[in-house]
């Protein structure tokens, strides 16, 4: 999930440079911060050596179950569920679930459990395809006395009471927030695909920004809903994306569309764009096809080519957000439109970090009419209005 | 027929006008006593007042908090509380006080803040904090940026008020004194005076939870969880559903219920204030009778000539009613502006006794200027009173028959009159107020203990003109022998006297009823303080004592590192240490202290005073390890335990019985204290560290040289304050004494008030005597005879006062101490009359009588002298 990409900046020292000027409003508080606690450095030993977090550097090797528990050493990770679901009587939704994991202090001095070495976030939405209505909510907790967490040495990942774990090869996702609910199993019908090159996806031009980036493409998925009191069993197909790393994004870049497809013809789809500050695509966008058999053909920039239409203005943000997308990859074959299941997917985080982005249920259907739906995914697209997604991540280490 | 305006400025004004000087006075008597109840309401409110507005601040929006049975909680049972979540927002709560260092070497202590700790993630919801940005156009920050400007353990967010009080700014550091340590804080954010901001006077600092953990260190603990309850759920509802649900140790409580047992603590002392206060009143309402009854009294005549004329008995009324009034709203108008002037010093007079017992920080700020509706009240209340005391003088007046205008010379037959009601009445009353003494308190309140004491009041003063009489008719021949000095103006004084009683009667009453209160309270401070250094003797045995430097009264928050306990042990003169862990808990609504010593040092070395049982000692020792208690006598008293009987204590594992195996004198604090063996305090407290220590030298140490060792050994690193025996008691004596400092300043008041009374009626008396001086002086007295006989009447008078004084004040002295401070303190005092200082005030009250009579002796010889032979 090349998406969620934060734009993190390249942040290697204290002193980062933001090219755009919001970034540089941000971040001169914490300049100023910066500057007048400097003296610290010279009396305060956790200061002097300051531990620094792992890069997503070429090579990983990657193991499973091992490598869906956390990775604590990267300073940025999370875990993605998005899905397409259906009732017997064939009401339609779309959930997201999603944990966050962002480090904050890698070693902290003080010993309270309070101390916020990482701070977790939790996203968490419905959407009702059939009524057009969607609903979404948000956590931001620190760890503290286990109300949020990801295990390391098994995979389990949680925010107050919503939950992703495994149970055997089995993923168990819970939440639940007033009336609506979500509890779902996803058994993998394919193995886990690495995307990138040798287990990097690379996602800025410096060495290191990029992660390691997994998927399980096709989950079967049965559980129930919950909307709005009303318990609804459904089964369906889902997708989870797992990515850690360190540093992403670039300054220059201010934002991503990406998409996840399941094709019916067996094969899947992820793609994503990165978007840069003078409009132009980043050459690090990327994708990957995956075959039925689990074979997979990496996609670069220039293999593919995604063009926005249908615009559609967000009466709560004012942000426009195009609801078609023309998706071409002639080398392989692939010519379709994806659109999404209807407009009003936004979710705005106003409460606790300020991000507002899309990210909602999409419909793949051939250019020929005539074949109808060829396949149902997810599309996320940041970074058209508000805070980039990557100040969600941003790192304030005095 | 005049109207009644008309009247009222020709017969009242216009003699008020002309006795500007007796007008003056009563105004002023009134304004005092008005004066006085307004600026101790004022300071109590101020109290009060501050701690309910910073419980409120920083309350915010909590609903509901949990907190531990015995306070302070582990965090990790927070664990089995995620079922709460369905109730609403939580927010765990490290709180507590820090202390700016003292900026001079001879001050004492800084100034206190309320450090708030919170997970500004959750806490946001619950608290508005207002961060004042420096930057134009900059944004208030969102709860993730808020957090990351906290997220180290030195950073703080200090209000503006108080950043620009200290000098700070953005970006500031500053030291800090929590317990025994200095911290330095570097300041990421100011508040507007908003929120929790406001509470004490910006007296407030925000911290990250983890921060202000590590700054008290009290990792793993929480002092409570803020619940906000989510839209649509009722407070009742999820109070009652928690409760059940809560496991044991833990409870929940609404915000306002530490408020409520505040004010439930503090009421006695506030009532006790308020009482006193009014005596000031009091008396001042004896001078509105004593002014309208004078009234009347000289101008009967008139009177007579007005009902001569045709005007009604209702007019007449009305008229002196209405004097009443004037000089009642004239003096509660000043008094309202004079309340607000010595509200001031009324709460610096309060505040030690406020924070030696009962709030650990009082805000420093300004007092609250008296509101509007209060005022008005305050005035309406005094005019009320006025009207009540001027309604048997204006009836008289109203009975004045059109004939008696003629009869002018037996004007004074009627009231010179003796009743027997009057005897009978003060013995009455003065049986009413002994048995009224012996009735329960009402909500903790000596409310039947107060209306003893007026009782006995009113009796005193029913008793005056008998005493008066006696004194004029036989105590010159049989009561005193005094040498046989000016035998002439003592005759006359006598006489005279003896003839205006009934006038001079009120005022000597209201002048004994203040020096009986000042009889009473010195003879009961005098017994406290007897008490209370016998106390100190028997018990504060050890050589030095330790504190950590925030610990500046036994209420107020800190303790000492077990490191710094290390070092003192090590010193080679110490063979002993008691080291006293105190933790305060709510124990059925009210605040107790649970404290754990050590009771072998305590057996070898200290000493405590046992109220009971005979055998405390050995009790004690058999109960060492076992769940038992020694209690103080006011927690004895106030819960109705004694030695055999078991209390439900609040521990961290929930309410445990604890046998009460002795009862304590203990004169340190009023609240209640409950001890057990330190074997028994770590059991439930594992984490507790000592609040102070008492420390036992070898014999032949010098205790002085020891204390500055052991301060320079220990006060390098930790800020802990070594004093020597010697040294603590002059320190506790010295808190006792500016303790009651303002119950001296409120009888003197009131004493003020009663002496303006006196000197008013004996300036009538000598303008109504106009004829007698002349007469006097043609048949051959001089002048200074004359003065001198006057200034036997003002003696006799102030001696009059004071014999009665001393009688009421001796009666009233055991209803404060037997009845009114038990109930409203819990400590036994031991009577103890202060012979020294009553032989001593009594000279005073003389002399003070013989100089008021100074001037109106002055204003007889000169202006009225010629007048009279004239009319003669």
């Amino acid at each position: 999930m090349s998406g969620r990409i934060q734009k993190a900046e390249g942040r290697r020292q204290n002193g980062r440079k933001g090219g755009r000027k919001s970034l540089a409003f941000i971040l001169a508080p914490v300049f100023c911060i910066l500057a007048s606690s400097f003296w610290l450095l010279f009396f305060s030993n956790d200061l002097v050596a300051e531990p620094i977090w792992r890069e997503a550097t070429p090579g990983y090797q990657f193991a499973f179950p091992r490598d869906h528990a956390a990775h604590t050493d990267y300073r940025i990770e999370w875990w993605y569920y998005t899905g397409n679901l259906a009732t017997a009587d064939g009401r339609r939704f779309g959930y997201q679930l999603t944990f966050f994991r962002t480090g904050i202090t890698p070693e902290p001095s003080n010993p309270s459990r309070w101390t916020v070495r990482d701070l977790y976030m939790a996203h968490f939405a419905l959407s009702d395809l059939t009524n057009q209505k969607f609903y979404a909510f948000e956590k931001l907790n620190r760890a503290g006395v286990g109300w949020a967490g990801a295990e390391t040495n098994q995979y389990r990942v949680w925010n107050e009471g919503w939950e992703a774990r495994l149970e055997g090869d089995q993923h168990i996702l819970s939440a639940a927030e007033g009336n609506m609910q979500l509890a779902l199993t996803l058994a993998p019908e394919k193995v886990p695909i690495i995307h990138g090159e040798h287990g990097v996806s690379q996602k800025g031009a410096a060495v290191g920004n990029a992660s390691h980036y997994y998927s399980l493409t096709r989950l079967r998925t049965t559980g129930t809903l919950t909307i709005n009191g009303e318990e609804l069993p459904v089964s369906g197909s889902s997708w989870m994306d797992h990515e850690f790393g360190t540093s992403f994004l670039e300054p220059e870049q201010v934002g991503w569309d990406w998409f996840s497809l399941q094709l019916n013809d067996g094969r899947e789809l992820m793609l994503f764009q990165i978007r840069r500050a003078d409009g132009s695509i980043d050459p690090h966008s990327s994708g990957t096809l995956i075959e039925p058999d689990g074979r997979t053909i990496r996609l670069s920039q220039t293999d593919f080519t995604l063009t926005p239409t249908q615009p559609w203005r967000s009466p709560a943000s004012g942000a426009s957000y195009p609801m078609t997308w023309k998706i071409a990859a002639p080398a392989h074959g692939l010519h379709f439109l994806v659109r999404a299941a209807f407009p009003g997917q936004e979710l705005q985080t106003t409460a606790s970090t300020g991000v507002i982005y899309w990210e909602g249920s999409i419909i793949a259907s051939s250019n020929d009419a005539a074949q109808g739906i060829i396949g149902r995914g997810y599309l996320e697209m940041t970074g058209y209005i508000g805070k980039r997604m990557g100040a969600v991540f941003d790192a304030v280490t005095p | 027929m005049l109207p009644l305006c008309s009247l009222f400025h020709q017969f009242i004004l216009r003699a008020l006008l002309r006795e500007k000087l007796r007008t003056a006075l009563t105004i002023l008597g009134i304004s005092l006593g008005v004066g006085v109840v307004v600026a101790i309401r004022l300071a109590n409110s101020n109290a009060l007042g501050s701690f309910r507005a910073a419980t409120e601040a920083v309350a915010g929006e909590t609903t509901l908090e949990i907190t531990g049975t015995a306070g302070r909680f582990d965090e990790l049972r927070l664990r089995e509380l995620s079922w709460l979540r369905d109730y609403g927002r939580l927010s765990p709560v490290v709180t507590g006080y820090a202390m700016t260092e003292p900026t001079s070497a001879t001050e004492k202590k800084g100034e206190f803040l309320q450090i708030l700790g919170v997970d500004i993630l959750r806490d946001r919801l619950l608290r508005q904090y207002d961060l004042l940005q420096l930057r134009e156009g900059d944004r208030e920050p969102n709860a993730r940026e808020f957090l990351l400007l906290l997220a180290d353990s030195q950073a703080v967010v200090v209000t503006e008020k108080f950043a620009r009080r200290q000098g700070l700014t953005l970006g500031s550091t500053f030291t800090l004194i929590i317990s025994d340590r200095k911290s330095e804080f570097v300041i990421r954010g100011l508040l507007r005076d908003e929120g929790p901001a406001r509470a004490l006077d910006g007296n407030f600092v925000l911290m990250d939870l983890a921060a202000a953990q590590w700054a008290f260190q009290r990792l793993g603990s929480l002092d409570r969880v803020d619940l906000k309850l989510a839209p649509g759920v009722a407070v009742e509802v999820a109070e009652a559903e928690i409760t059940k649900r809560l496991p044991q140790g833990l409870v929940i409580v609404r915000p306002a219920a530490r408020y409520s047992q505040m004010e439930k603590m503090i009421a006695a002392f506030h009532f006790n204030l308020n009482a006193l206060a009014s005596i000031a009143l009091l008396v001042g309402l004896f001078l509105i009778y004593n002014t309208v009854s004078i009234s009347v009294l000289t101008r009967r005549e008139e009177i007579g000539m007005l009902r001569a004329v045709g005007t009604g008995r209702g007019v007449v009324l009305a008229l002196f009613m209405g004097e009443a009034c004037l000089l009642a709203s004239m003096g509660a108008g000043l008094g309202l502006g004079l309340g607000q002037l010595m509200a001031k010093a009324a709460v610096q007079a309060t505040s030690t006794t406020v924070e030696t017992f009962y709030l650990a920080v009082v805000n420093p700020g300004a007092t609250q200027p008296l509101q509007g509706v209060e005022g008005a009240m305050a005035v309406g209340l005094t005019l009320l009173l006025a009207l009540g005391a001027a309604t048997r003088p204006a009836f008289e007046a109203a009975q004045v028959a059109p004939l008696e205008a003629i009869r002018g010379p037996e004007r004074l037959l009627k009231s010179r009159q003796w009743s027997w009601r009057a005897p009978v009445a003060a013995c009455g009353l003065l049986i009413l107020g002994g048995l009224l003494s012996r009735l329960a308190p009402v909500n903790g309140l000596p409310v039947y203990g107060y209306s003893a004491a007026l009782a006995l009041v009113l009796g005193g003063v029913l008793c005056t003109p008998i005493i008066l009489w006696t004194m004029c008719r036989q105590g010159d021949r049989r009561l005193i022998r005094l040498p046989r000095l000016l035998p002439v103006e003592r005759l006359l004084a006598r006489a005279s006297l003896g003839a205006a009683i009934p006038r001079v009667a009120i005022s000597v009453g209201a002048l004994a009823v203040s020096l009986a209160m000042m009889v009473s309270v010195s003879i009961m401070i005098g017994s406290f303080r007897e008490t209370v250094v016998y106390w100190i003797e028997q018990t504060l045995r050890a050589d030095i004592y330790a504190r950590p430097l925030t610990r500046v009264t036994s209420i107020a928050e800190g303790d000492i590192d077990p490191a710094a306990l290390a070092l003192v042990a090590a010193d080679p003169a110490v063979v002993a240490i008691d080291a006293l862990s105190v933790q305060r808990v709510n124990f059925q609504g009210n605040t107790i202290s649970l404290a754990g010593g050590d009771y072998a040092v305590l057996f070898d070395h200290g000493r405590l005073l046992f109220k009971a049982p005979q055998d405390a000692y050995d009790q004690l020792r058999r109960g060492i390890g076992r769940d038992v208690v020694s209690v103080s006598e006011s927690f004895a008293l106030r819960f109705g335990k004694g030695p055999g009987d078991v209390v439900e204590l609040p521990t961290p594992l929930g309410l445990r019985p604890f046998e009460v195996i002795a009862v304590f004198y203990d004169y340190s604090s009023n609240h209640g204290v409950a001890v057990m063996d330190r074997t028994t305090y770590f059991r439930y407290f594992p984490a507790a560290r000592p609040s102070s220590l008492s420390i036992y030298l070898q014999p032949g140490a010098n205790p002085e040289e020891v204390r500055s060792r052991l301060a320079s050994a220990v006060g390098s690193r930790y800020l802990v304050v070594f004093n020597t025996n010697r040294g603590l008691r002059e320190e506790a004596l010295r808190i006792f004494d500016s303790t009651f400092a303002i119950t001296y300043a409120l009888e003197l008041i009131a004493i003020a008030v009663a002496g303006l009374g006196v000197m008013a009626t004996l300036m009538t008396l000598i303008l109504e005597r106009r004829r007698e001086f002349a007469l006097l002086s043609m048949l051959g007295m001089t002048r200074g005879q004359m003065r001198r006989m006057l200034m036997i009447e003002a003696v006799y008078i102030g001696a009059a006062g004071q014999c009665i004084g001393l009688i009421i004040g001796v009666l009233l002295s055991l209803v404060l101490i037997y009845v009114i401070n038990v109930q409203s303190f819990g400590w036994t005092i031991q009577f103890h009359v202060p012979m020294a200082f009553l032989a001593q005030s009594t000279l005073l009250i003389l002399v003070a009588a013989a100089v008021a009579g100074l001037y109106p002796a002055a204003r007889a010889m000169s202006a009225n002298a010629a007048q009279g032979a004239r009319e003669e």
